[in-house]
């Protein structure tokens, strides 16, 4: 009785999943993490990113899988011979999901919502330059810039042209998003899943191929795997080596992968003992091995890296141009004697409950003890970690970071004096000096030239030790096609894809 | 009877007075508050923003004026709205109490019925090879942890089986057969525990209850072994087995999570985890007093089966 019935239910199972795959293409995503809000000039995780970038909203350009920028929302632009008006061109046709179109009124009041002290949006800061946004006609908005700026280009792919009527809204958009993008939000289950459908009246004509996207939140690992094996789930985004590994080989699985703008980091607290002198932040470099922390705790998936990502092959220097990558412990000792510190020095290091944040310190720790330091981890549940950074409450801390497409936008904030992020409290005029000039600059190759000179100071004595760079993977099913993966996270090329 | 229910009324109202006062401090005595993880690594926030965050969710006065406050609201109907989605607390609550209630339904519904004939078979044949075995089953039932047999039962069935839906949760009312289809694992893993836990019962109270002179008589006057077992040793043995599945019960309604997590099933148990995660009080607080309230009605109801099966109890 039990086992016919058995059957009878597992023979039901087989139907509605044939049924399934003939009609609907909704593609199934596994994701661990839950979105805490929709709002595209208000989220600050990734689970929420990754589900509204390019695929609810779009910006006024875009970042291709090069990580160059491309024409967005935006079909074409001018910018004046002083640099200091930008006159952008919209595209025709582009329609809300609510139905009205897409004009220059909308474009203005967006970047109005991002800089308004009322919506405290975390994205103001990439919008600092603009002086003034007006709509010259319905197909055409002027911005006007304090003073030029380089990095506009790439942060406008960021900010994501939502309709006027919510310009003073802090709240709609958490829950009911409205975008121009090439899907629409249909259904969010709090931990079940976001479903979001095709938009047919998408600009793109023949875009999107799927009918739709549907993020199911599922936290254990295992499970995940599990689903893309047995073909419950169509795709697992973004996953770390270890899960890689294990899905590897595996039948009708395939993978995609592409070195990461994010980067495990350490950071130091320079407005106290010991790390301001910047000899012991030199000698904690050359105590460093950046190799061994990539095979130990990435298993081996990722490079050691600078600065800048490896993937921004326009910007980043070789890591051989810094001195301090070559693993010296010696080196280190004799830096710290010189420093005048008594040995060994004794720090606490925060740690970000990541697991491969937690794998890192690890190795980390091991090798400063090696080198004249003694450091001690403690390990910090999530908001206490946040509120210590946030307060420069730290001696050292482990985290990740994101990374972004244009130097700029990570180190003006991170190590200007006074900037945003610059819970290092660091300051340097040289630096400070080039990021103010580099950010002004319209020549490619002299803006490089100082981007060259910041990465080589901040690489052995800035407050930051920059450690590795992994490679971040997508699993699929083998139908799966189109999908390319994005250094920055981003999912924008599911628009592309078929299933 | 009916000043059994107004004593038992009462003891509600008592412990959840208590409970909201307890978890009301408990949560604020974690470290990290709520704005603080909300802004994340939101540097735009100013001081003045933040105390402004702050003056809205109501943090920034006295604890017992907090308390008050929220009790205030909280009689009136009104347990305020997550602080992360802006979405209705109540409504929230209800969303993921479907997935746990049916859960605790199914799970109980396999565990007990089947722990009742295995655990008077247990009794019968003391001591044989079938009691050996079942008690040896039932042990490994106890101990197998449920998150490593959900995830074996996924990897078993989708061998079995690839085309079967074993993952997330679909409403009943949306998809009845796509419902039972998710459900069927984990309703199985979390009543293995079950099964093994009250078959074990059954099976000690039952054979004190056959060693009784009363079934030495009603074997004494003919009747068959069958409806001496489960017409007179049955019932006697049946009050702490009654008391046990109350208790469980109350705690699956609490929310299976370790079985949620597994399955990807939208339940109390992670809304509650999420919610204390990310501080979000008023879910916590709130989540937390309906979990209160289902464990002290499901020991109310129990103890009104007590009176059923138990003549003396209504006295």
């Amino acid at each position: 009785m039990i086992r016919s019935a058995l059957r009878c239910a597992i023979g039901a199972g087989f139907l509605m999943t044939a049924m399934a795959s003939a009609s609907a293409q909704v593609l199934e995503i596994g994701t661990d993490l839950s979105p805490t809000g929709l709002d595209p000039h208000l989220i600050t995780a990734f689970p929420s990113f990754m589900i509204v970038n390019g695929n609810i909203y779009e910006g006024l350009t875009a970042i291709d899988k090069d990580l160059k920028v491309t024409p967005g929302l935006a079909e074409s632009w001018t910018v004046s011979p002083d640099g200091k008006t930008y006159t952008f061109k919209l595209r025709p046709n582009v329609k809300f999901h609510d139905g009205s179109a897409m004009e220059a009124e909308d474009v203005v009041s967006s970047i109005k919502r991002v800089q308004s002290k009322e919506i405290a949006s975390p994205l103001a800061s990439r919008l600092a330059s603009i002086e003034g946004a007006k709509a010259v006609d319905p197909q055409t908005v002027e911005l006007a810039l304090k003073e030029p700026s380089a990095p506009l280009l790439a942060s406008l792919a960021t900010i994501a042209i939502v309709p006027s009527s919510v310009e003073t809204d802090k709240d709609v958009l958490q829950k009911q998003p409205i975008g121009t993008g090439p899907f629409k939000f249909t259904e969010w289950q709090p931990n079940g899943f976001v479903l979001l459908s095709r938009n047919d009246a998408y600009w793109e004509k023949g875009l999107p191929k799927l009918t739709g996207l549907k993020f199911n939140i599922v936290p254990e690992s295992a499970t995940r795997q599990v689903g893309l094996i047995n073909g419950q789930y169509a795709m697992l985004p973004n996953i770390d080596a270890a899960t890689a590994l294990q899905l590897k080989g595996k039948p009708g699985v395939k993978l995609a992968e592409t070195l990461e703008l994010a980067y495990a980091l350490i950071g130091m607290n320079v407005s106290k003992p010991p790390f301001d002198n910047p000899k012991v932040r030199e000698a904690f470099n050359y105590a460093l091995n950046r190799k061994e922390i990539v095979d130990a705790a990435l298993f081996g998936a990722g490079v050691p890296g600078g600065p800048l990502s490896p993937a921004l092959k326009s910007w980043a220097l070789d890591v051989k141009e810094y001195p301090c990558y070559t693993t010296d412990p010696a080196k280190a000792q004799a830096l710290l004697k010189e420093a005048g510190v008594t040995l060994p020095v004794t720090v606490t290091m925060n740690v970000l409950p990541r697991q491969d944040i937690k794998d890192v310190a690890q190795v980390v720790q091991e090798q400063l003890n090696k080198a004249g330091f003694k450091v001690e981890l403690k390990n910090q549940e999530q908001g206490q970690f946040i509120q210590d950074w946030r307060n420069s409450n730290f001696d050292l801390f482990a985290s990740t970071n994101a990374g972004s497409p244009d130097p700029d936008e990570y180190f003006f904030r991170t190590f200007r004096t006074g900037g945003s992020t610059n819970v290092y409290k660091y300051s340097d005029s040289e630096i400070d000096g080039l990021l103010d000039s580099a950010r002004s600059m319209q020549d490619q190759a002299a803006r490089k030239a100082a981007y060259d000179k910041v990465q080589k100071k901040l690489a052995c004595s800035g407050p930051v030790a920059h450690l590795t760079y992994s490679t971040l993977f997508s699993a699929m099913r083998d139908k799966m096609q189109g999908f390319d993966i994005m250094a920055n996270r981003s999912l924008v090329n599911l628009k592309n894809a078929s299933y | 009877m009916s000043r059994v229910f107004f004593t038992r009324l009462f003891d509600l109202l008592v412990v959840l007075f208590g409970v909201s006062i307890i978890v009301f401090l408990m949560i604020r005595l974690i470290p990290g508050d709520a704005v603080a993880i909300m802004l994340g690594a939101n540097t735009e926030i100013t001081p003045e923003r933040l105390a402004e965050l702050n003056r809205r969710i109501g943090l920034d006065r006295p604890v017992i004026e907090q308390y008050l406050i929220w009790a205030g609201a909280a009689l009136r109907g009104d347990f305020g709205t997550s602080l992360w989605t802006g979405r209705p607390v109540a409504g929230e609550i209800l969303i993921h109490l479907w997935p746990t209630l049916e859960l605790t339904f199914l799970a109980l519904f396999i565990g007990a019925l089947l722990a009742v004939p295995v655990g008077c078979l247990m009794a019968q044949t003391r001591g044989g090879m079938a009691d050996v075995t079942m008690r040896v089953g039932a042990i490994a039932g106890l101990t197998i942890p449920s998150f490593w047999l959900g995830i074996v039962l996924i990897l078993l069935l989708s061998s079995l089986a690839p085309g079967f839906s074993s993952l997330g949760y679909v409403p009943f009312s949306e998809d009845p057969l796509g419902n039972l289809e998710r459900m069927l694992l984990p309703a199985f893993a979390l009543a293995l525990p079950i099964l093994a836990n009250l078959s074990r019962l059954v099976r000690s109270a039952m054979l004190d209850a056959l060693g009784q002179d009363y079934v030495r008589t009603a074997r004494a006057k003919g009747l068959s072994e069958r409806r001496v077992v489960y017409k007179h040793a049955l019932r006697n043995a049946l009050i702490p087995f009654l008391t046990s599945v109350g208790i469980m019960t109350g705690y699956l309604l609490g929310g299976a999570i370790v079985v949620e997590q597994v399955f990807a099933i939208p339940g109390l148990g992670r809304l509650i985890l999420g919610a204390i995660a990310e501080r979000n009080y008023p879910l916590i607080q709130a989540t937390i007093l309906v979990v209160t309230a289902g464990f002290v009605l499901v020991n109310f109801i129990v103890d009104m089966l007590y009176m059923l099966v138990d003549p003396r109890v209504r006295a």
